[in-house]
């Protein structure tokens, strides 16, 4: 049934694929690698990622996808004895260098991650979150924030009247679209999504598809899966990593329907991963 | 094997392992049916006329026209003793001095074991020992010094081989023929009419002080002292612990250092009580001098090193339970690494770290080693709060301690030793039940 | 797009250079406080030591450990802490003996035997007997259990005797009688009839092992309750929850697979929990032990309370049923007299006693560490 879809959506992913948005990089990795002690996770990946398009990374598991997109906003840090080389540069910088704000960084790239991990308070404390680390203290301020980023998470209608209730008490779904909104409502400029379906029912999913969909117009996403038809349906461009490796990287219509190199033509045909 | 015999033998096993269980539960059972049995008879007791006689003298508290109601029919059931008393002194002076002799020694102990029982004999000089001024106040106490007033107690060594061997003998033997010979069955029967012994609910136990080294009154100081050396500890061991927790945890990398420092707290985990008490004595006493003499303060801070493992061990286990979501979360929005574990790890963290703190406060409340040399002392007025950082003060364990093995007067006052033992493992357990209930709560929220 | 994008990622020299200088001011706070109340152990052996070395130094080695005569008050004063030790390693030993049997018992029926439900009731219980201050027990020891064992002595012991080898003996019958048959099977034509006989007369020989035995010791008078007895049965019930709760511990930590394996191959439960999981947690097991007896070495209320204080050897040296003396109540007792007088050698000598139990705990400690780190690596966790 799914297959059904995803041909469908398939055919019409060119209608916001090569429309009028800048062609403007917004992060470039250059010979990047990463390194858990002596183990090589990413291996020189080179790639420009264009503002205000959906980037999807497809791959097997253990690829590096998720560890190359961690990597945009230094959240292998957490990971000890991890060391980067080469260069991942956003607005300039090399944000591996040593006077990076990682705060402040972290703060311009939103991440939603793999489970929804709300935290045990309100639902208003938690998009709050991020506002008042910033210094947002004003509530009449943070309530704007707060339904405006629970409006652009398409949320807004199913939690207006309980703001104040737990979040855990929200169904998965809820909850990862309540993440988005937490990541939001810090009003980064690129958003990464680290297989943020993956723990979701096939509603919840088609829910958050229609999310990403929207705020392609604001940000610039770059999401992993492991679903080959949902980085089909929601990107714009797509890169396929195998073993640290970055095999293909181009147009999604392109590396689906007409793939450059053999293995990922394997792996999309399902031959392999 | 055969395999009806394995079969057997692990139902024979199983048993084993249901036994043991059994004789844990048993031996709970065995320990705390006396404790709260006796113990609660420290608040709720048959009180006598003496009891509430002293309450009103001592304490200010009673109504003064019915205990004067009382008093005036006890006096009334009284009298007739007194009178036989008098009747066979005068008869006594009488007697030839030889015949005299006889009795004189044994009506002496007639006449202290009358005062013992109903206290002092009236128009006799007032006492000036407090215990003495009264009689007895509790029922059960009534009924043994009853029994000390009608028979004498007498060694019969008469087997050599053997142990002295007890023997009993009816007062009213040495009297017979006289005047005293009819107070004896008197004094048996109207025992009750003298003594008026009521239900009492003396719940003030807990809040009153001690008269004369507790023969009479209530725990107080023993009781602000354990609260006082408690909270001390905690003040200090709180702060100290939760921030080792959170460097251990959060902010420490895995190496030589971190697994020297928790070889280190394991092993303050295994130091004795009693070293700890020693160490006090030496470091904060002797050494950088917190206070002249031992002090609140000096046990407080001997305690919060003896609770300070326990804690940290608690606040690591706590904030490790915390999913490391919650973690990547905070980071991801741009939070530091303190803020992160402020707003978001503390907080989540708070159930698990306050269950270990109350744990450890129970723990805190009943040591005795360690506070042996630093802070206690066996008598002492109830402290204000300034006091605390220079003078000792009377704590339940060590008092239990002093009082049933040290006091003057241990068979007298077992009741209060009850009391004290009942009060202080009732703070322990609520303190721990509520750590218990609170922990099903957070594993309940873990769960779903 | 959005406020935020004009700020920028990098910080000014100064800026950066006052941020790592604030972290490592935060972190060296941390880390100071961290290590001030975990080096309080060295502060402990060094103040224990201090006032320990003064007393060697002016007695020596030779009387305070090999001599039975303590005197401290006398003149010349004797030292001789021999029969204190002996009364601690006594005490020690019996509650050993009564908590290690039972705690490993009641620690694998947690673990294998019960479910879940019953063992959520079974737990507090566990955490109750460790909760109650030990000079509670001590109290109990002293207030109801010592004239108990004084005016009762010889029932309580010929009771405790049936407890104890009453299971004991049961499996033994079992187990022997069973092995009696299987040699026999081959000369016998009814096996049965075998059983019949064999078991019976096993029975009835233990029977009457221990009903002597029994009645042996209800003849025996206990002249103080305040004895080694005493406080070893009451150190035994409060080391118990450590030993249950690590041993639980190391068992559960055995892993559900491990199990699994010795079902599959047709173990019953005790063949599997004997043969498979207790050998897999051994370790964790005799780390519960070495935390038991670390407990038991510690106390000190109880011990002072009810262990009579006597400090002369007790003869025979197994004699449980005799007061003793340990090296926690010497320090505890004689500390209010020895004070008055410091710099003494009798006030040096309890330091010098509390520098023994702090070494011997260092090293049980640091043994069950080493334990319970070794069978991680061997279980490659």
């Amino acid at each position: 049934m799914t297959e059904e879809i995803t041909m469908k959506k398939i055919d019409t992913f060119a209608e916001h694929g090569d429309d009028g948005a800048t062609n403007e990089t917004h992060i470039e990795a250059k010979d990047f690698s990463l390194f858990y002690g002596d183990f090589e996770a990413v291996r020189k990946v080179s790639m420009e990622i264009p503002k205000q398009k959906v980037t999807a990374m497809i791959g097997p598991s253990g690829c590096g996808k998720s560890t190359l997109l961690r990597s945009i906003n230094r959240m292998n840090d957490l990971i000890p004895s991890t060391s980067a080389t080469g260069e991942m540069i956003f607005d300039g910088h090399n944000i591996y260098n040593k006077n990076i704000d990682v705060v402040t960084l972290r703060a311009r790239v939103g991440m939603v991650f793999q489970k929804p991990n709300v935290f045990p308070k309100s639902i208003f404390d938690n998009v709050a979150y991020g506002p008042r680390l910033q210094g947002t203290k004003n509530k009449q301020e943070l309530s704007e924030i707060v339904e405006q980023s629970l409006r652009n998470a398409a949320i807004w209608d199913e939690v207006k009247d309980r703001l104040t209730a737990n979040a855990l008490g929200m169904s998965g779904g809820q909850q990862q679209r309540l993440c988005i909104a937490r990541a939001l409502a810090i009003k980064p400029e690129i958003l990464l999504m680290d297989e943020p379906t993956s723990a979701l029912d096939p509603k919840a999913t088609a829910k958050i598809e229609d999310l990403i969909g929207e705020l392609r117009n604001n940000y610039t996403i770059i999401i992993v899966t492991h679903n080959m038809q949902q980085a089909a349906r929601v990107s714009d461009l797509t890169a396929f990593m195998y073993e640290g490796v970055l095999v293909e990287f181009g147009k999604t219509k392109q590396l689906f329907t007409n793939p450059d190199n053999p293995q990922t033509e394997n792996y999309i045909t399902g031959r392999f991963g | 094997m055969r395999l009806e015999t394995r079969k057997l033998l692990d139902k024979a096993f199983s048993g084993l392992g249901i036994i043991a269980i059994g004789v844990m539960a048993m031996a709970l059972l065995l320990i705390l049916t006396p404790i709260v049995v006796r113990g609660s008879k420290a608040f709720v007791f048959k009180g006598t006329i003496e009891f509430r006689r002293m309450m009103l003298e001592q304490f200010d508290r009673g109504d003064p026209d019915k205990f004067n109601q009382e008093a005036a029919s006890t006096a009334a059931a009284r009298a007739p003793v007194y009178l036989m008393m008098e009747e066979f002194e005068a008869e006594m002076k009488a007697m030839k001095s030889s015949e005299r002799r006889e009795y004189k020694a044994a009506f002496k102990e007639v006449e202290k074991s009358i005062e013992t029982l109903l206290g002092p004999i009236p128009g006799e000089r007032k006492p000036v020992l407090l215990r003495q001024q009264y009689g007895q106040t509790r029922w059960e106490r009534t009924l043994v010094k009853l029994h000390e007033a009608l028979y004498s107690e007498e060694w019969d060594y008469s087997n050599a081989d053997a142990m002295g061997l007890l023997v009993e003998k009816p007062r009213v033997e040495q009297f017979i023929g006289t005047k005293l010979e009819p107070m004896f069955p008197y004094l048996e029967e109207h025992i009750s009419d003298m003594m008026l012994p009521k239900t009492t609910f003396y719940w003030r136990f807990i809040t009153d002080k001690s008269k004369d080294s507790h023969i009479f009154g209530g725990i107080w100081p023993e009781v602000l002292g354990t609260l006082y050396l408690t909270l001390g500890a905690m003040i200090f061991a709180i702060p100290m612990g939760v921030i080792a927790a959170i460097y251990l945890c959060e902010y420490a990398k895995e190496g030589r250092v971190v697994s020297f420092l928790r070889i280190c707290i394991s092993t303050l985990a295994g130091v004795p009580s009693i070293v700890f008490g020693l160490f006090g004595l030496a470091f904060f006493l002797n050494t950088i001098h917190v206070s002249n003499s031992k002090s609140v303060l000096a046990g407080s801070l001997t305690l919060s090193l003896l609770i300070l493992p326990t804690i940290i061990r608690s606040s690591e286990e706590a904030i490790l339970a915390v999913p490391r979501a919650y973690k990547e979360a905070a980071l991801g929005l741009g939070a530091g690494r303190w803020h992160t574990v402020m707003s978001v790890i503390l907080p989540a963290s708070l159930p698990g770290i306050l269950t270990g703190i109350v744990i450890s406060m129970g723990r805190a409340a009943g040591e005795t080693a360690p506070i042996i040399f630093t802070a206690a002392v066996s008598v002492g007025a109830p402290l204000k709060i300034w006091e605390t950082l220079s003078q000792p003060t009377p704590a339940l364990p060590w008092n239990i301690y002093n009082l049933c093995t040290e006091h003057e007067a241990v068979d007298e006052i077992r009741h209060v030793q009850y009391g004290m033992v009942f009060t202080l493992v009732a703070i322990v357990l609520l303190l721990n039940l509520f750590a218990i209930l609170m922990r099903a709560r957070i594993s309940k929220k873990l769960r779903g | 797009m959005s406020a935020k994008s004009n700020q920028s990622l990098i910080m000014s020299d100064a800026a950066s250079r006052r941020h790592r200088m604030a972290t490592l001011f935060g972190q060296s706070i941390l880390f100071l406080i961290t290590s001030l109340s975990t080096l309080t152990v060295f502060f402990i052996f060094y103040f224990i030591l201090k006032d320990a070395i003064p007393f060697f130094k002016l007695e020596g080695f030779k009387e305070f450990f090999t001599s039975a005569r303590w005197y401290p008050s006398g003149s010349p004063a004797e030292f001789g802490a021999l029969p204190i030790f002996m009364g601690t390693g006594l005490v020690t030993l019996g509650a050993v003996v009564v908590a290690v049997p039972l705690g490993i018992a009641a620690s694998v029926c947690l673990s294998d035997l019960l479910p879940f439900h019953i063992r959520q009731i079974v737990k507090p219980i566990i955490e109750i007997l460790a909760a109650i201050p030990s000079v509670a027990y001590g109290f109990f020891a002293l207030v109801v259990f010592a004239p108990m064992l004084q005016n009762h002595g010889g029932a309580i012991l010929s009771a405790g005797t049936w407890m104890i080898l009453g299971p004991i003996f049961a499996l033994l019958v079992i187990v022997m009688g069973d092995l009696t048959i299987d040699k026999l099977r081959n000369k016998v034509k009814n096996p049965k009839l075998a059983g019949a006989i064999v078991f019976p007369i096993l029975g009835i020989l233990a029977f009457t092992f221990i009903y002597r035995l029994a009645s042996h010791l209800s003849g025996v008078e206990i002249s103080s309750g305040t004895n080694a007895l005493n406080v070893a049965v009451i150190l035994g019930i409060m080391a118990l929850p450590t030993v249950v709760s690590v041993s639980e511990d190391a068992l559960q930590a055995a892993g559900r697979e491990l199990r699994e394996g010795s079902y599959a191959l047709g173990a019953t439960r005790a063949e599997t929990i004997i043969k498979t999981v207790i050998p897999a947690s051994i370790s964790g097991i005799l780390a519960a032990v070495i935390l038991g007896v670390m407990r038991a070495i510690g106390e000190t209320m109880v011990v002072w309370m009810a262990s009579g204080n006597a400090a002369r050897l007790p003869d025979p040296w197994y004699n449980m049923l005799q007061p003793v003396r340990t090296l926690t109540a010497t320090i505890a007792g004689d500390m209010g007299e020895a004070d008055h007088v410091t710099g003494s050698s009798r006030f040096h000598v309890l330091f010098a006693m509390a520098f023994c139990l702090l070494a011997f705990s260092f090293i049980m400690n640091l043994a069950s560490e080493l334990i319970v780190k070794r069978s991680r690596k061997k279980l490659g966790k």
